[in-house]
């Protein structure tokens, strides 16, 4: 993962003159962190056999929340707030559907998605909420003991659900659960309690990425958050956490947001049209999961054929 | 009531489609009585002719079990009417349009089959990648732009009309439920369909082909989502580079309210059917009421929650 960072700063690097300057890395940091928060959410609801394709514009409906405060002259310290609870929200009502209904993840997040999508607009009503007091970004850009603030909350996340799934039984049962969720259930593991902590933690992560998107916009489009999902699976997988659940790696995460963003930024660069972007995550995934595909069948016929 | 509680299956289903149905009309006539004439029963089915053809590859692709879905529908439709459009400024004869439209889409579709049977992933991260890539590749190489020049005489078939029925609707949707269910009830390949859906492991057992019949299943998705394409090609008269957007959400839909069971190997095309003219009436009237489309969105999404959840709970409630 690293050396394919490595390579794609290279290449780029020598495609073209822009690319290797220090305020190109800047923003290439800066455009990961909200896909870093998500990401992490999404590492373990694809390690517990789940997927959330409505992530993003859960994101969009946090912001918008954060936003209305703002606008309203609230004070930035409810904002900070408000993120990860409205985050949190709409992981409850995402789990009761998924959990507690007992639908396909896919499908319900998608059925989700219709909705959210239409709740954005109508909370927007067709127009952006921008030029919002810079309150919130003022208290976001500070830093301590010389560490931007982004980049603590996120060394946070990160060292918080490490512990949780290295440490406490919860990160045992979740992979178990993705392992094989009848066998978890069959040996005694709370598993409706689990996967249902799995989406509010999720959607917890969200709003707190919510909460950076509005500091560093101080906007809100309608389009918010369209992507997110997608890049966020895309960051994941990259990562090396097995889609088919009970494997997970939260640095691969990191190095998979990162690679993702730097490939975004790199074609961008090169004069490759935005369109491609989509296109481009796509057959990252297909490729990567094919790629692991074949290269775990291949030790499986060697085996065969040492056997006849 | 108790006929109602006799009913079972896909009668339940139909009857509570057509009760629904009927609610949708009452309550369109209450709000706005001018709606209703031959002209918007027309535009109802030259909308449901595309996702009728679209809802029923997802339809049947379910039906397969083994958590089989193709979130790629919407994406094949586009690109399938890009790269017919695309050929056809290359100097493709446009006698060969309509068949080149439906061979992309089930090129599309195979792909898709490909990557769940040969490589064995899940189908629904599979289809969600090659979605973002059929859609995404549509979208980037038009740049956004309406492909035109959709020879006369296709315009002819797309924008005829019969007795106030669409001949796309007649010649094209029609057929495709007949043959499917036909096929479904009758015949050995409709069997194999029901019993890998209901129980992969047995199916295998028993020796059916199940990959091949997987795979096949996902092909005929894509090439119905072909026909969509030529349909939308024929009634628009260009070929629109976003035309299948939403058609995921909704084709799911669709197959849900017609009684397709998510795990499979229950339902059936004819609840399919009456489900696309009931999304369909819905959205229609939505649109002669000057809601925004946006609410469509919305309202489809909650109605599949719906479904999906009074499925779990009337099961849970017969148990």
């Amino acid at each position: 993962m690293l050396v394919a960072c490595l390579l794609a700063i290279a290449i780029f690097s020598v495609a073209s003159p822009h690319y290797a300057t220090p305020g190109n890395a800047v923003t290439v940091l800066r455009n990961s962190v909200e896909l870093l928060l998500i990401g992490l959410g999404m590492t373990l609801l694809l390690a517990m056999g789940g997927i959330d394709v409505s992530i993003g514009i859960v994101m969009g409906l946090a912001a918008i929340a954060i936003g209305r405060i703002l606008g309203a002259d609230g004070s930035p310290y409810v904002a900070l707030v408000a993120g990860p609870l409205v985050g949190a929200l709409l992981g409850c009502v995402t789990a009761a559907v998924v959990v507690q209904g007992r639908v396909p993840a896919i499908v319900g997040t998608l059925g989700l998605l219709g909705v959210y999508r239409t709740a954005v607009f109508a909370l927007l009503g067709g127009q952006w909420l921008s030029g919002l007091p810079s309150s919130l970004t003022d208290l976001l850009a500070t830093t301590v003991l010389g560490i931007p603030v982004p980049a603590l909350v996120i060394a946070v996340a990160y060292l918080t659900v490490w512990l949780a799934l290295r440490r406490t039984p919860y990160g045992l049962h979740l992979l178990a659960i993705g392992n094989s969720e009848e066998k978890a259930r069959l040996s005694g593991i709370p598993v409706i309690k689990v996967r249902f902590l799995t989406f509010v933690i999720s959607g917890v992560l969200t709003g707190i990425a919510a909460t950076f998107y509005v500091a560093t916009y101080r906007n809100v489009e309608m389009s918010i958050g369209s992507t997110s999902a997608l890049d966020a699976i895309a960051a994941v997988i990259l990562g090396g956490t097995s889609i088919l659940g009970g494997r997970c790696s939260l640095l691969g995460t990191v190095l998979g947001v990162l690679l993702l963003r730097i490939l975004q930024n790199g074609l961008l660069l090169i004069g490759v049209p935005s369109l491609w972007q989509p296109v481009v995550t796509g057959v990252l995934i297909i490729g990567v999961l094919g790629f692991e595909a074949v290269s775990n069948r291949l030790p499986l016929t060697r085996f065969q054929r040492a056997r006849a | 009531m108790r006929t109602l509680r006799n009913l079972q299956g896909p009668a339940l289903i139909l009857a509570l489609l057509c009760a629904l149905w009927l609610i949708v009309i009452v309550g369109l006539l209450a709000l706005k009585p001018s709606v209703f004439n031959l002209g918007t029963v027309t535009t109802i089915l030259q909308f449901s002719t595309i996702l009728a053809l679209v809802g029923l590859g997802q339809g049947m692709v379910i039906l397969a079990g083994g958590t089989g879905i193709d979130l790629s529908v919407g994406g094949a439709v586009s690109l399938s009417a890009i790269i017919a459009m695309l050929s056809l400024k290359l100097g493709l004869p446009p006698v060969l349009l309509p068949a080149v439209c439906i061979l992309a889409g089930a090129a599309l579709g195979a792909l898709n089959g490909l990557l769940v049977n040969g490589l064995a992933l899940l189908p629904f991260i599979a289809t969600l990648g090659t979605f973002f890539v059929y859609s995404g590749v549509a979208l980037a190489v038009t740049g956004g732009a309406a492909q035109s020049g959709v020879p006369g005489w296709l315009l002819v078939w797309g924008r005829g009309v019969v007795a106030g029925i669409p001949l796309p609707f007649l010649t094209l949707a029609i057929p495709c439920f007949a043959l499917a269910s036909l096929a479904l009830m009758a015949t050995a390949w409709g069997r194999w369909i029901y019993a890998m859906g209901f129980n992969e492991r047995s199916a295998r057992l028993v020796g059916i082909p199940v990959d091949r019949v997987r795979f096949i299943l996902y092909a005929l998705s894509g090439a119905l989502a072909g026909a969509a394409g030529l349909v939308s090609l024929a009634w628009l008269g260009s070929g629109r580079p976003n035309i299948g957007q939403n058609l995921e959400l909704e084709s799911l839909t669709a197959a849900m309210l017609g009684g397709i069971a998510i795990t499979g190997g229950r339902g059936g095309v004819g609840g399919v059917f009456a489900a696309v003219l009931l999304l369909v009436t819905l959205k229609t009237g939505l649109l002669q009421l000057n809601i925004n489309t946006v609410w469509q969105v919305g309202i489809v999404g909650a109605l599949l929650v719906f479904v999906l959840l009074a499925d779990r709970l009337s099961q849970r409630w017969r148990s």
